[in-house]
């Protein structure tokens, strides 16, 4: 059947419609890349140019050169990922007894979730250095990680029980049928059958940790032990002069693995945020 | 093989109660159904039987030993689920041999049992496949062959049949009743549909808002129902019920509808319902013994009171024919010979078998019967 020109007219709009939301969001990504190919002297010309008269790279190999930029992406690495290994320790087992167990306050304890992973880190970011300088876990890879857990274990836990939501109770109990202790059927039949959850809540989360400011912010003052996202920041003092243009090259570098790894892993991120949804 | 004995068992959600205090025995080797309607607890008693649902009160043993407290895994017991519950990350397999490899069996013993499950259903081809790759024929028969491949002392059924399509129902049916016959293992089943109980039970609990109705054989529940309830639950179609009095006419006690049509009773039943004369009662008949077809069982009885209905709707069913019409002023139905040739608009002549109709009392519902 023929569009009519009501419809082509529509679909117009729609894709216009995207035009502007995908330029609104990718304006400062662009702007961040043109800044990063500029030399000093170009950074605060006053006509706006997205692509720079003498455009270079030498801001990338300045950040490159700096001995402490392995360090900082190892550092955020290490962080991201026991952040979002540790919060699966944790989310797992909870969202297992979110999703089939009934317990009195068990509306109150899922909002509850809900609500501290609501409160930024920023907000009790005083009492929390405070906090953390009095047990002795600043400046530590190990009291840093906690804190991611902390924070990525209530998404973790959402994330996961709508997952196991959709997997039908039957099969658990087949299992204990069958032989199982609860624990058995939850390692034998339920472990295996949220694997592709357990992958992208873990995925996701370790993107997010990756991106993680405030904390190690907060935490870590020696620049030996600060992730990526921090060390950045590190190159707006290090260099004298402008140093606007260097800092847009190590932001770009610093979001190049989270980019690749959402692409790469795309399928299963998408999976984990739609699979509470599909079974409300 | 076992003998499951459950007394005053009762189940409550919270502060709702849903079975209220039942009691029934399973002897060894028989095959007993828990049948009816939605929301009877049918499903919740046979879960309280597996141990997947706790028990509020009352007592269920197998065996004799009481295990209100025994965890599933330790009941010794089979289960096959509505949904057939097959672990679909497992090989089909490695969904037979799983409960022989929870119970440590060796592994050779395990492909042994897993090969015998296999061709006892005919699903050797089958073995390396996941669930996701079988029809749903297919994946009956290998939750069928989970629960036989550990040979239990009980096995349970919870409507395994009810998410097959018609044809293949009766051919899963067919084969359940097989393997019955085979391994006379202890079964208690679960359905709604009473085809299904009638055709596979040796006897079957009759389950209505969490109470049991009456529990006996298929024989006996199409027979001696006691109750309305039962009555028109089992059999298909329903029984006919016609309001009515029992009354004298012309110096004889009959049936009298609230038409002024009369019936009149056989002398078995005027002795019976000799102290009921005068009193309102609903008349129970099935379609199958209001009838123009004589069978030898029926031929020359002395029951046989012939009568005209209406044609008001045919439904052809090959073998026979139901024919929708009226009598005493009620709708109802009668199975009539399938070759009739029979219009909307005209009458036929049936008979009513007198002495296979039920009068029911029309306040609680309970079978009428001497007193």
């Amino acid at each position: 059947m023929r569009m009519s020109t009501k419809q082509r007219l529509g679909d117009a709009g729609t894709y216009l419609a995207y035009l502007v939301v995908c330029l609104f969001f990718a304006g400062p990504l662009l702007w961040l890349i043109s800044l990063s190919i500029r030399t000093a002297a170009e950074v605060y010309v006053s006509d706006i140019r997205l692509w720079p008269q003498n455009p270079t790279l030498d801001n990338y190999f300045s950040v490159l050169g700096n001995q402490l930029f392995p360090r900082y992406l190892w550092n955020g690495l290490l962080l991201s990922v026991a952040g979002a290994f540790g919060a699966m320790l944790f989310a797992t087992p909870a969202a297992y007894a979110l999703s089939r167990f009934e317990f009195p306050a068990k509306r109150p304890v899922m909002i509850g979730i809900l609500a501290f992973q609501m409160i930024s880190p920023l907000v009790i970011m005083v009492p929390l250095y405070r906090y953390m300088d009095r047990i002795g876990l600043t400046d530590s890879h190990f009291g840093a990680s906690m804190l991611y857990i902390a924070v990525a274990a209530p998404l973790f836990t959402w994330m996961l029980k709508g997952f196991i939501d959709g997997i039908p109770r039957s099969l658990e109990e087949a299992a204990m049928i069958d032989g199982c202790t609860r624990f058995g059927a939850f390692l034998r039949v339920i472990m295996p059958l949220s694997l592709p959850g357990l992958t992208s809540a873990f995925v996701l989360n370790a993107i997010l940790g990756w991106s993680q400011f405030i904390i190690p912010f907060i935490l870590l003052s020696k620049p030996a032990l600060q992730p990526i996202a921090v060390g950045i920041f590190n190159f707006q003092g290090t260099y004298n002069t402008t140093s606007t243009q260097v800092l847009a090259a190590a932001s770009v570098l610093s979001i190049v693995p989270a980019i690749v790894t959402f692409l790469v892993l795309q399928r299963f991120i998408i999976g984990a945020l739609t699979a509470g949804a599909v079974k409300g | 093989m076992a003998e499951v004995s459950v007394r005053k068992l009762i189940k409550r959600f919270g502060q709702f109660e849903v079975v209220h205090g039942i009691d029934f025995d399973v002897t060894d080797g028989e095959f007993m159904v828990l049948v009816g309607p939605s929301g009877c607890g049918k499903s919740t008693t046979l879960r309280m039987i597996a141990g997947l649902e706790t028990v509020s009160d009352g007592e269920i043993s197998i065996n004799g030993e009481l295990v209100n407290d025994v965890p599933p895994r330790d009941r010794d017991i089979a289960m096959v689920f509505q949904d057939y519950a097959l672990y679909p990350h497992m090989s089909v397999k490695q969904n037979l041999g799983f409960g022989l490899k929870m119970r440590d069996m060796p592994r050779a013993k395990i492909e042994e049992a897993v090969q015998r499950t296999a061709d006892i259903l005919q699903i050797r081809e089958l073995l390396d496949r996941k669930p996701k790759q079988l029809s749903g024929g297919q994946r009956q028969r290998v939750a069928i062959g989970r629960a036989i491949a550990r040979e239990p002392q009980l096995f349970l059924f919870d409507e395994p049949l009810s998410n097959l399509d018609a044809k293949l129902r009766v051919e899963m049916r067919t084969q359940i009743k097989r393997l019955h016959i085979a391994f006379n293992a202890t079964s208690i089943y679960v359905t709604h549909d009473q085809t299904e109980a009638m055709t596979l039970a040796d006897r079957i609990v009759v389950l209505r808002g969490g109470v049991i109705e009456q529990v006996g054989t298929p024989d006996q529940l199409y027979n001696h129902p006691v109750n309305r309830f039962v009555a028109g639950f089992i059999g298909s179609p329903t029984m006919n019920f016609i309001d009515a009095e029992l009354a004298e006419s012309a110096g004889e006690a009959s049936i009298v509808f609230n038409d002024g049509q009369t019936l009149p009773l056989t002398a078995a039943q005027r002795q019976s319902y000799a102290s009921h004369k005068g009193q309102k009662v609903l008349f129970g008949v099935r379609p199958e013994h209001l009838t123009n077809v004589f069978t030898a069982e029926n031929r020359g009885g002395a029951g046989l009171v012939p009568i005209e209905i209406p044609v008001e709707i045919v439904e052809p069913l090959g073998a026979d024919t139901l024919v929708f019409s009226k009598l005493g002023g009620s709708e109802i139905v009668s199975r009539v010979a399938g070759s009739a040739d029979l219009r909307p608009g005209t009458r036929i002549p049936v008979h009513v078998d007198m002495s296979r109709t039920h009068l029911f009392d029309p306040e609680t519902g309970v079978r009428l019967t001497a007193t």
